[in-house]
């Protein structure tokens, strides 16, 4: 009668190395590319985020690409819808600040805040650009003192933040 | 009357929650079934109270009680009664309270379905849903609490004499209902669209789904049953978080492309990726599973993805709402969000310091060890790899850049969306080519030639496809590598049901429509994945030739005139100023589109002047082909500016969406067992 008992064949020592060596040797590969792709993509692209008044105030930072935000001042926004560009200055607003809403007003109302002139072309003019709206803008300072954006990005926290007291509701004397 | 309501409903669900806790954490101590019921039973009666609470908000809203701050800053007299019900989710304090909400319904849901089959890991589960549900009630009743009303102190300084409160304070009056109608804020503009009205309820179902299989992890954790019974038991709940998460991400992107007036719907903003980084967290984690279920391995691994999706969640959350993210998207600046901060890093660490525990002592070691780097679990690792890949890549752009040069420079530091794509677009590549490869590998083991075998089809009509492509005119690169490794991955789905419906039919002799039925049925989980894998790819194709071929341009035209833009034209027919119903000016532009000489659409793009901002709204002609869509920049009644995009198959971003999430509910749906 045949023996019917079976055991597994153990595999063998050296193949269980090989196959844990190549798994430790795709996961150095993927790990070198996706380090590569971070450093390199990180080299070419990074900005500094800075305000106007670090803008105007470092000659380094001329015709460097850098990412800056500022207030709007809505009067000063002009379109030309035939070459699609958008004109407009912005105001130094601080790096930090307890309510945007309060920092832009202030910083507009402020004569002696540092300013600066932006251009974007060939842009949609966004529904956002408006007076007192935050723009986030990425773009290099040139020559002629104007901000050349290539990215404009806009918050109106005025418009859309819950008033913390709006005016008017304790203008009726019948409540006193 | 609402407010007083609400306000007690809050209350009450935020002490139930706090009990529900305290009951079955000492209850699991003591094994006293008397105390773990008495958890259980609070948890769910959290339920009903947080419906109340919601239920006079939305009765408030409905209502027009502007006495309530909440509803004085999201609606007006204005407001339809649609937006006046999503006006709930407006803005930051209602949203808190629907989030609550809907994580009460999902606890509840646990219980119900999971306290037999899971009953030993119940009540630490139940703790950590109460935990989270307890968190973010407390920050509706002591931060951001949705039944604050306006009050008047008379007797205060002009600046300080209207306040926002819970309690009256001493020697207050009440505004006028009159004062109170006429300043009311009325909803952002922005959000008066389809895409809101769903979108923010999905994202946080996604949010809040994956906080149950989070629970169940760290139960089995504190338990020490690191079996996969808390896999087994939350396998459909993390299915239906990623629906849910799904769906809020692909209406986010439709609503954008709608109402943002770009011609996009993805920008790479902060608080877009902080959405999108549970995402890619889960769907690894959706894929590991598996290997625990089939294989005994990967049980560490799972652990971390678990407690990385709800730290993603609770991120995103805190980017979100905190307000100190620069985005676009994010809410006001709030004070809520060093408590999220910290609620993100005391939940993290203590998820992670009972894993370290448990790992210690040796309690969560693998049944079987990888054998074979072509063996389907190994290419699961590989996808899981590039997940991660994907999520730290994101990470870093969106937050760990900005963050670490703060800390180290100084000075911010921050990339743009080329810098994103740079970083995505290989890993997306990779990530198409193993959802191509997976579902050719076997378990266990896979021999070069039987992988060779399942490769010739697949890869044979790929290369006929680019070969097509290149032929047509699209550059070899982008048919290669953009279209090329999307169809790849979408013909081995489309051939492995093919396969499976052909095996059917040689050996039961069945028609194909039965067999394919069948084929589902039997293997619901299989085959509901071969579908999402489908949608992917049609999203793929769409998001490729959506960015990569856009056409975009802008004129002025007189009256009668017309824009030539590849083979159509856009005429300027008529300019219209008319009043909507809610009081809104609108600015219409009457347009007709041709093709080819042919009239194909008659366009209305427009500019609505909301009191808030003026807002444009496209006009679009869809096809599956493309979007020839218009935007109305300005102009008066004889002149026009328009701006033009073509986006091709740009629809296919949307019905592969609408493929994800159906493949999704068939792998999620409870096997049907036939009688």
């Amino acid at each position: 009668m045949k023996d019917l008992s079976w055991v597994k064949p153990k595999q063998p020592q050296k193949r269980k190395r090989s196959e844990r060596l190549k798994f430790i040797g795709v996961g150095i590969l993927i790990l070198l590319a996706v380090l590569y792709l971070l450093i390199s993509g990180t080299l070419q692209g990074a900005r500094y985020f800075i305000t106007v008044a670090e803008l105007l105030s470092d000659p380094t930072n001329h015709g460097r690409t850098v990412r800056i935000s500022g207030a709007v001042d809505g009067e000063s926004i002009e379109y030309d819808s035939e070459k699609a560009i958008i004109r407009f200055e912005i105001v130094n607003i601080p790096n930090e600040y307890d309510d945007l809403a309060a920092a832009l007003r202030e910083a507009l109302m402020d004569n002696s805040a540092p300013r600066l002139k932006v251009l974007v072309e060939d842009a949609a003019i966004p529904d956002l650009l408006q007076h007192e709206a935050q723009a986030i803008l990425t773009g290099a300072l040139g020559r002629d003192t104007v901000f050349q954006a290539s990215e404009l990005l806009l918050k109106c926290p005025s418009r859309f933040e819950e008033s913390a007291a709006p005016e008017g509701l304790s203008q009726i004397p019948e409540h006193k | 009357m609402s407010a007083e309501i609400g306000l007690a409903a809050l209350t009450l669900a935020f002490a139930l929650a706090l009990y529900a806790i305290f009951a079955s954490v000492i209850g699991a101590r003591r094994a006293s079934s008397q105390l773990i019921l008495s958890g259980r039973n609070a948890a769910l009666l959290t339920f009903p109270a947080l419906l109340l609470a919601t239920g006079a908000l939305v009765g408030a809203l409905t209502s027009e009680q502007y006495q309530l701050s909440y509803v004085y800053s999201v609606t007006d007299p204005q407001t339809p009664a649609l937006y006046r019900f999503t006006a709930l989710w407006g803005s930051q304090r209602g949203s808190l309270l629907l989030w609550s909400l809907l994580m009460s319904v999902f606890t509840c849901a646990a219980i119900g379905l999971n306290w037999r089959s899971e009953r030993h890991l119940m009540p630490q589960a139940v703790a950590y849903m109460m935990a989270t549900l307890a968190f973010f009630l407390g920050l509706s009743l002591f931060i951001e609490n949705p039944f604050a009303r306006w009050w008047i102190l008379p007797e205060a300084p002009p600046a300080e004499q209207v306040v926002s409160t819970v309690l009256i304070p001493p020697g207050a009056i009440a505004p006028t209902d009159a004062n109170l109608r006429a300043g009311a804020e009325g909803l952002n503009p922005l959000l008066r669209h389809f895409g809101m009205v769903i979108h923010p309820p999905m994202l946080y179902l996604g949010f809040v789904g994956f906080t149950i299989p989070f629970a169940f992890a760290l139960a089995a954790l504190a338990a020490g049953d690191l079996s996969t019974g808390w896999i087994q038991a939350t396998r459909r709940w993390s299915l239906i978080a990623w629906i849910c998460l799904s769906c809020g991400l692909i209406l986010g992107g439709r609503w954008a492309y709608d109402v943002l007036g770009w011609g996009g719907y993805w920008g790479w903003d902060p608080v877009e990726n902080a959405a999108f980084l549970p995402w890619l967290v889960g769907t690894a984690f959706i894929h590991s599973v598996m290997i625990q279920e089939k294989r005994g391995m990967l049980k560490l691994w799972n652990m971390i993805l678990v407690i990385s999706t709800f730290s993603a969640v609770m991120f995103g959350t805190f980017a979100t709402r905190s307000g100190v993210i620069e985005s676009v998207h994010s809410f006001a600046r709030s004070e809520v969000g060093f408590p999220m901060l910290a609620f993100w890093a005391v939940m993290t660490l203590v998820a992670l310091a009972t894993l370290l525990w448990r790992w210690r002592r040796g309690e969560l070691r693998d049944e079987r060890q990888f054998a074979n780097l072509l063996s389907r679990e190994s290419l699961f690792v590989l996808n899981n790899v590039v997940f991660i890949a994907l999520f730290l890549a994101i990470f870093w752009g969106s937050f760990g850049l900005p963050i670490t040069s703060e800390l180290l420079l100084g000075k911010e530091v921050t990339i743009g969306p080329q810098t994103f794509e740079f970083y995505v677009v290989p890993l997306f590549i990779a990530m198409y080519i193993l959802m191509g490869l997976a579902p050719l590998s076997a378990w266990s083991a896979t021999s070069l030639r039987r992988f060779g075998a399942g490769l010739k089809a697949p890869l044979a009509l790929t290369m006929l496809s680019i070969l097509a492509l290149a032929l047509s005119g699209t550059s070899l690169i982008v048919a290669a590598l953009g279209y090329g490794v999307a169809l790849f991955a979408g013909y081995v789905a489309l051939l492995e049901i093919f396969r499976g419906a052909r095996a059917r039919r040689r050996s039961l002799d069945e028609g194909w429509l039965r067999a394919v039925t069948a084929l589902f049925r039997r293997n619901q989980r299989r085959y509901g994945g071969y579908i999402v894998h489908l949608g992917v790819t049609v999203i793929g194709i769409g998001v490729v030739a959506s960015t990569v071929f856009q056409t975009e341009t802008q004129h002025t035209i007189l009256r009668g005139e017309a824009i030539s833009v590849q083979d159509y034209s856009l005429r300027f027919d008529d300019f219209i100023r008319a009043q909507a119903v809610d009081g809104r000016l609108m600015r219409i532009a009457a347009v007709t589109v041709f093709r080819a000489g042919g009239e194909i659409a008659r366009l209305r793009p427009r500019i609505d002047d909301y009191p808030q901002m003026p807002m444009k709204i496209a006009g679009a002609h869809s096809t599956l082909e493309n979007d020839f869509y218009v935007l109305l920049m300005g102009g008066d009644g004889e002149r026009a500016t328009f701006r033009i995009y073509i986006n091709p198959l740009v629809n296919l971003v949307w019905w592969g969406g609408v493929l994800l999430v159906l493949g999704t509910v068939v792998a999620a749906y409870p096997k049907i067992v036939p009688k």
